[in-house]
């Protein structure tokens, strides 16, 4: 039966309604399943990072929990709010996308933008604040300072202490001096592997690792508390790249909102919109104690 | 199944529910950072871990279920969600048990 251009019609259908479906519902249950589908690959993604992190902890716990206390648990710790809270507000677009009510959909989306972007700043701040303490894990990325530079790292300091060694707090800062701006930890790291080898509970792995001669080795302990930063930076970083696409699709889909083309009757864009977004934050749900929270209870 | 997707005016489980959720997945983000302060290592070496991943774990199932809808979706969807975390833990437990059982030597480590 010849079928007439799209604006053209001789028979009524849904708004929103492809043509290779026979109803709304039948559409909405097959965008669903698609979106799932990406989901699963994003799973598969994040899944083959998470190994990475799984192998090199469980072969290096100490190094691990060294790099850990480098990072600050309360920017990490807000960040996990914030997204908590941008996942509401998404929660709630889909609420009101049900409901058919344009402005609050708009609104909500807005504000969820508002909260990922408050998460990326977060981000810009803890990354500085890498690059400072000369804790980025590629020769020459880090702050170069050299003999004679005396300036503070106070960019972003906060008024109070939050991070394990409050040797690195704001004004207390021992300046190392690292020319070329390489990777490097502070002498306090050595700390948990001496503590380790005390308490016997060193991997076979560290056993082998962090020694040279039968002696702890400072330059073979940081090649490994490096490996955690790799995984740190190429993790958060990845998750970063997922928020800027997040705020992208959220941009498209306020424009979307604000200019009707959602109802009661088709709103499924929000709905998988709200998926990523969802899946984003889970994400993050995991890595926050995973990078965050490793040697804080060695620590007393 | 099909009926509880088109009556979807409901919202499924309403502005309390959602706020009853997020209510849950702030006190378990606040009871990580807490609990991570404490030593557990008496109850066994790596109990900070599990209780940590635990927590994450409930707060996922949370927002999988009641933010993303699974409880409401069809049981396909169910199927991939469950599905992927199958494969998550295959491809956890064949690689760990990899490197766990080198042992020294040529083959080691």
């Amino acid at each position: 039966m010849a079928h007439a251009d799209s604006l053209e019609h001789d028979h009524y259908h849904p708004p929103g309604l492809q043509h290779q479906f026979e109803d709304m519902k039948q559409q909405e249950e097959s965008v669903a399943i698609g979106m799932w589908m990406f989901l699963v690959q994003e799973i598969m993604f994040f899944g083959g990072l998470f190994t990475v992190y799984l192998v090199f902890r469980s072969k290096f716990p100490m190094a691990f929990a060294a790099g850990s206390n480098h990072l600050d648990a309360f920017w990490g710790g807000l960040n996990t709010l914030v997204l908590i809270v941008s996942s509401l507000t998404m929660a709630l677009t889909v609420f009101y996308a049900q409901k058919g009510n344009r402005n609050m959909q708009v609104i909500l989306i807005l504000l969820t933008m508002l909260f990922g972007t408050v998460f990326l700043g977060v981000k810009v701040v803890e990354y500085t604040d890498k690059y400072n303490h000369g804790l980025v894990p590629v020769t020459g990325w880090n702050k170069k300072i050299k003999a004679g530079d005396h300036s503070k790292n106070e960019s972003f300091a906060l008024p109070f202490e939050t991070r394990a060694f409050a040797s690195e707090a704001a004004g207390a800062e021992e300046h190392k001096l690292n020319p070329r701006g390489e990777f490097q930890i502070a002498a306090k790291d050595m700390d948990l592997p001496k503590m380790a080898e005390k308490g016997g509970y060193l991997t076979e792995s560290e056993r082998v690792g962090y020694y040279s001669n039968g002696q702890l080795d400072p330059a073979k302990f940081r090649d490994k508390v490096l490996i955690f930063f790799w995984i740190y930076f190429v993790m958060t970083g990845l998750h970063a790249l997922h928020m800027i696409i997040g705020l992208g699709l959220m941009t498209w889909l306020a424009w979307k909102a604000w200019t009707r083309t959602f109802s009661h009757d088709y709103y499924a864009p929000v709905e998988m919109s709200g998926l990523y977004w969802h899946f984003v934050d889970i994400v993050w749900i995991f890595l926050f104690p995973l990078l965050y929270l490793l040697g804080r209870h060695f620590m007393h | 199944m099909s009926d509880k997707h088109i009556e979807a005016g409901e919202g499924h489980i309403g502005l309390p529910g959602y706020f009853g959720v997020f209510a849950v997945l702030v006190v378990g983000t606040i009871l990580t950072y807490y609990v991570a302060t404490i030593d557990l290592d008496f109850i066994f070496p790596g109990a900070n871990t599990l209780v940590a991943l635990l927590i994450a774990f409930t707060k996922m199932t949370c927002v999988m279920l009641f933010f993303m809808h699974v409880y409401w979706s069809p049981k396909l969807i169910w199927l991939s969600a469950i599905a992927s975390f199958f494969w998550l833990a295959i491809m956890f437990a064949y690689t760990m048990q990899d490197y766990l059982t080198r042992g020294t030597g040529v083959f080691g480590s």
